[in-house]
């Protein structure tokens, strides 16, 4: 049996990485543009330093749909058909590392430097 | 033969049914931050209490049935990341069963909570298919070692009072 001591150290020890992690992906990307993943792929891209009107479209997946609203420099997901609305409450976002992720429907919007979007499925953005 | 004595079947159903209504009643409570996978995980109590009253296998099929149950109650879209993180942390909580002593069982809950926040992790990498969901698991390690604190210390104060009972 190892003392409490040990533990404790351990888990401090974890907690201070951990923070010291969170510190880091709290900051902000040099990127623009907001590439829109459904299942991995990313669907459609959006230069947020480009967009100067704020319009808003709709993302179906099988288990639900999201609603997705762009302003000029910024994203958020204002709508969503999932029990838990996490990525509705994540709010606006113009640079952050951490993606506006919903989980039961699979839709990841992230912050990159490059649109992800392959050429060819442009049209059917 | 290895068969299960009804008395403690009725117990291994109890627990089931207490775990099934902390997870209800929690899922009431509205998200504590707007990041997915952080909760208390009160729920875990019952899966510490099991892991070191009942013993690996009923701890198993405590957690299985919560979690099953539980995902039909609340929607069920992501069973796939609670029963991932739950099976992590049931490992690690039965591998540190050996390690610990009375006194430390919420260092087991911790690193549970650890392993449940890699996992979940994990499974989410997995589904969305999307490596940037990663960027989650510093903030969800902070709050899993402090929420894993909690409930660990729960379930020590909870064995102290009532622990000896076994079958």
């Amino acid at each position: 049996m190892k003392s409490t001591r040990f533990w404790v150290i351990l888990i401090a020890g974890l907690l201070v990485i951990s923070g010291v992690f969170t510190a880091l992906v709290a900051g902000q990307t040099s990127g623009t543009m907001a590439n829109i993943y459904l299942d991995g792929k990313c669907i459609r891209s959006i230069d947020l330093s480009q967009s100067d009107d704020s319009y808003e479209f709709t993302v179906d997946s099988p288990t639900g749909s999201n609603t997705i609203q762009v302003e000029p420099g910024r994203i958020c997901v204002s709508c969503a058909e999932c029990p838990d609305q996490i990525c509705v409450r994540q709010g606006w976002i113009s640079a952050s590392v951490m993606p506006i992720v919903c989980l039961p429907n699979r839709l990841v919007i992230q912050i990159e430097e490059q649109s992800k979007q392959s050429e060819l499925d442009g049209v059917a953005g | 033969m290895n068969r299960i004595h009804t008395k403690k079947l009725v117990f291994m159903a109890l627990l089931t049914a207490i775990a099934l209504t902390i997870f209800v009643l929690e899922a009431q409570i509205p998200p504590l931050a707007p990041i997915p996978g952080i909760k208390l995980g009160l729920a875990n109590i019952v899966t510490i209490y099991a892991v070191f009253v009942l013993g690996a296998g009923p701890a198993a099929m405590i957690l299985l049935s919560r979690i099953i149950l539980g995902s039909l109650f609340s929607g069920g879209m992501t069973i796939f990341y609670s029963l991932t993180g739950g099976f992590c942390c049931y490992l690690i909580m039965l591998v540190m069963r050996k390690l610990v002593t009375g006194k430390q069982i919420w260092v087991c809950s911790v690193l549970g909570a650890v392993a449940h926040n890699i996992g979940q992790i994990i499974a989410a990498v997995f589904i969305t298919q999307t490596p940037g969901v990663a960027a989650y698991l510093p903030v969800l390690l902070v709050s899993g070692i402090l929420t894993g604190l909690f409930t660990g210390l729960c379930a020590q104060f909870l064995l102290q009072r009532i622990g000896g009972h076994t079958f």
